[in-house]
């Protein structure tokens, strides 16, 4: 009874079979929400579950594969490209044109095609510098956030331990953000499997899960989209935790202050 | 009273002047840390930086540390003729700050290694240290595993390790309680008297805890005109020597009627500045 009390006051820290018990019963809930509902255009659990056989059947796994490569490679390269714009703003000369790049995420895609059309020579460049575009503008506006946030303190330890100005960089802002750069890395690559959808509608070449999508959202073939959505998140899910994994490794200092670790 | 003479000076504020947008803020501030022979034993230098809020203390700190440089004037330390730079000067802030994505070992290795060039040599070092203060069982925890003691040792030791035995601490006594109060003191006395030319410069506001630990104290503030208004720009107004008035190296000196009417005398001074 207490417990039950718990999960419901305010900041509140729960044994990990609270958790378990509290997750369990609102997916319970969730599941007969779904089941249970009236509304005709929810496609039933079962529906769903029958289309997903059915759309394996026709190669699912072989266009999430091809799907899952590309945001791959496209969070490797944003990451990288970012990482390096976000640093660089410590030099006051490219403080400018990380603020020019991190505006450019107002843009919309689709009106950037015809000039990433222009330098790619295949289907597969041309998504994969969209993809990298529309996630590097939103990576490097978070990363150089963090970079400028980091207190003059940090800075002023390192400078009283005899370092020069670029070990002070490689010390306080790559390794000592490094459990943030990770953390915005993981928002992002979700973000590049929101976008993934819309680039492989724009070029239909190789295929991949969003083309898929599309196909069946076209013909409202709500059980197949609903199956292909499920499959995205589960992927985009193992992905997300990945990364968690990745940052435990290398950073295992990051969440030793959180009240909820 | 124990017997001592002055030696060599180890570190020289040398008309220090500092303005911003051509308000001073420091003026003409001169002052010299030289360092104290005891025949019988190590002893270490500690000076106590005493001054209202907003005096300028803060910069002059900075200064000290080579971290800013003043408008006009320089620090000196162990009579080289050249400014003060970063490093040379250990910097202990309030809050202890630490690299918290290494170690403790970890960051005390990367302070030791700046100074040793030999990596053998540096762990040792550190080990030795790490021992001495009591904290060689939290040599693999991160700095935020550490409780507010170990971490200000830890702190401490890191800066040691790089500087030129000299050690500037920003209000070490601020929000102590009377037990953590008396243990900082006795970490400083201890820190000072590790080597003949380890020099601390404590900035406090808390006047009967900086006079307890010091040797000498520095009092900053500023001229006053005729009306009795501050004048702008700030320096050294008084120097006490503590160790002339026999009120130093004794541990129970707190509890004596003529450290009562010391610390008396400058909080007085305090009041007018």
């Amino acid at each position: 009874m207490n417990q039950a009390i718990e999960v419901f006051s305010p900041n509140r820290v729960i044994s990990k079979q609270t958790v378990r018990w509290m997750v369990g019963f609102q997916l319970v809930l969730l599941f007969c929400i779904w089941f249970f509902s009236p509304t005709v255009f929810l496609p039933k659990p079962k529906e769903v579950w029958q289309a997903l056989g059915e759309m394996w059947m026709e190669g699912l796994g072989g266009e999430l594969i091809t799907s899952f490569v590309l945001n791959l490679e496209a969070i490797a390269l944003a990451a990288v490209l970012s990482l390096l714009m976000a640093y660089l703003t410590v030099i006051p000369f490219f403080r400018p044109i990380v603020t020019l790049l991190s505006k450019l995420r107002f843009l919309s895609m689709v009106g950037l095609t015809f000039f990433f059309t222009l330098m790619a020579t295949t289907g597969h460049e041309l998504k994969l510098y969209l993809l990298v575009f529309s996630v590097s503008v939103f990576f490097v506006t978070g990363m150089a956030e963090v970079v400028a946030s980091i207190p003059k303190g940090e800075f002023d330890l390192a400078r009283t331990l005899r370092m020069n100005e670029w070990r002070v960089v490689y010390e306080v802002v790559i390794l000592g953000q490094a459990d943030k750069a990770f953390e915005v890395l993981r928002q992002n690559a979700a973000m590049g499997w929101m976008m993934l959808t819309m680039v492989e509608g724009i070029s239909r070449s190789e295929g991949g899960v969003g083309a898929m999508l599309l196909n069946q959202n076209k013909h409202f073939h709500l059980p197949a989209v609903f199956a292909i959505q499920l499959s995205i998140l589960l992927l985009g899910l193992a992905q997300d935790y990945g990364i968690g994994l990745l940052r435990d490794v290398f950073c295992p200092y990051a969440d030793l202050t959180l009240e909820r670790k | 009273m124990v017997s001592y003479t002055y030696g060599k000076t180890l570190l020289k504020v040398d008309d220090v002047s500092l303005e911003y947008d051509g308000r001073p803020i420091l003026k003409h501030v001169t002052a010299e840390i030289k360092d104290i022979i005891c025949p019988d034993h190590v002893q270490g230098q500690v000076v106590g930086f005493l001054g209202p809020s907003g005096i300028g203390k803060t910069q002059l700190f900075r200064i000290i540390a080579g971290l800013n440089k003043p408008t006009s004037g320089r620090v000196t330390i162990n009579g080289q003729d050249r400014p003060v730079q970063a490093g040379e000067v250990g910097v202990v802030a309030q809050d202890y700050p630490l690299f918290e994505h290494r170690t403790v070992m970890s960051n005390l290795l990367l302070a030791a290694n700046q100074k040793e060039k030999d990596d053998k040599a540096a762990r040792a070092k550190v080990v030795q240290y790490l021992t001495e203060f009591d904290l060689l069982d939290k040599a693999s925890l991160y700095p935020v595993q550490l409780s507010g003691g170990q971490r200000q040792r830890c702190a401490i030791i890191q800066q040691i390790l790089c500087s030129e035995h000299f050690l500037l601490m920003d209000e070490p006594f601020s929000g102590l309680d009377l037990l953590m109060l008396e243990k900082t003191s006795e970490l400083i006395q201890k820190v000072a008297n590790m080597d003949d030319l380890n020099t601390i410069i404590v900035v406090t506001h808390d006047i009967t805890a900086a006079a307890a630990v010091a040797d000498h104290l520095w009092l900053m503030g500023r001229d006053h005109d005729a009306r009795g208004n501050p004048l702008p720009g700030s320096h050294i107004v008084e120097t006490y020597d503590l160790i002339e008035r026999d009120l130093c190296w004794n541990p129970r000196i707190i509890t004596e009627p003529r450290f009562v009417d010391f610390v008396r005398e400058v909080k007085e001074r305090f009041r007018s500045l």
